[in-house]
């Protein structure tokens, strides 16, 4: 399977996503699948720019992370973000730990919106799959 | 509606929720990755899944922490919720299409804070499936109106 895995992680290399402007349909959308519900009109349910996140980082061309299992997150959410908010995902890799046929990879994250402003942040930890013969390098 | 909200003051600690069960399907793993961009194997190759060790596709961790949250909703009467503020969550299982999983919910924090109108409550949070196990658990903070003041 092509993708990046545990060997080829750049630790302490600063990605950033193209960015995303949240509109009243993604809102729609995303009460319908989950039925939470809204605070009002123009709002964005705070777990909304978190599952962003994920998906925006397919949109950097690079092969995508060969991902095993996600295994935890910390998160904070610093301030609200509103329908027509545009926002990105800045990333970096701060942990590497092998083990014996993965590694567990843990990742700062931040999502910013059109001013600049970082408007949640917090840390992912995934198992990410370790080069085996027929996938190396 | 908004007098049907509960306020800070009236969120007593060990408070425990149960919510309905909810079965997730193929469709809901697929609008999420239409939504979230996520369209990593684990969610979307059915053959590449075969060979892992789930044996087939998985909803995606952040599908579940946001049905959990839909899930809360129907387990209790409304919060007055200002904001959340934060979660730790921990992903300690595969949720399968056709897995029907469910919420269980405790109050085990109240903190006032320096502003009078507001406190922080800390809600602890397993979501289980239909066998009983523990998928994915967690903490959130929310921070809640307190009472209006006559």
């Amino acid at each position: 399977m092509t993708g990046s895995y545990f060997e080829d992680v750049p630790l302490e290399h600063v990605e950033e996503t193209p960015g995303l402007t949240i509109t009243s349909a993604h809102v729609a959308i995303y009460l319908g699948l989950t039925r939470e519900l809204a605070a009002d009109g123009g709002a964005v349910p705070d777990v909304l720019p978190l599952c962003f996140t994920t998906g925006l980082g397919w949109r950097v061309p690079k092969p995508p992370l060969v991902v095993l299992a996600f295994m935890g997150l910390d998160w904070q959410v610093l301030r609200s973000v509103r329908v027509g908010d545009t926002i990105m995902s800045r990333s970096r890799v701060v942990t590497k730990r092998p083990m014996r046929d993965a590694g567990v990879v843990v990742e700062e994250r931040e999502v910013v919106d059109q001013r600049g402003e970082v408007v949640q942040r917090g840390r992912f930890t995934y198992l990410v799959a370790k080069r085996t013969k027929e996938t190396k390098a | 509606m908004g007098e049907l909200r509960r306020y800070f003051d009236d969120i007593e600690l060990g408070e425990e929720y149960e919510s309905p069960g909810r079965t997730v399907t193929e469709a809901d793993i697929v609008i999420f990755a239409g939504l979230s961009g996520d369209y990593n194997v684990l969610h979307t190759d059915a053959e590449i899944m075969k060979q892992s060790i789930f044996g087939e596709r998985i909803a995606h961790g952040l599908l579940g922490l946001a049905i959990q949250a839909g899930l809360f909703t129907r387990a209790t009467q409304a919060y007055a919720t200002l904001a959340f503020v934060g979660l730790r969550w921990k992903f300690k299982g595969p949720i399968k299409i056709g897995d029907t999983i469910r919420l269980r919910a405790k109050v085990i924090g109240k903190k006032e804070i320096p502003k009078p109108d507001r406190g922080l409550v800390t809600v602890q949070r397993s979501v289980l499936n239909q066998r009983g196990e523990v998928v994915q658990e967690g903490e959130t903070d929310l921070m809640i109106e307190r009472r209006p003041r006559p």
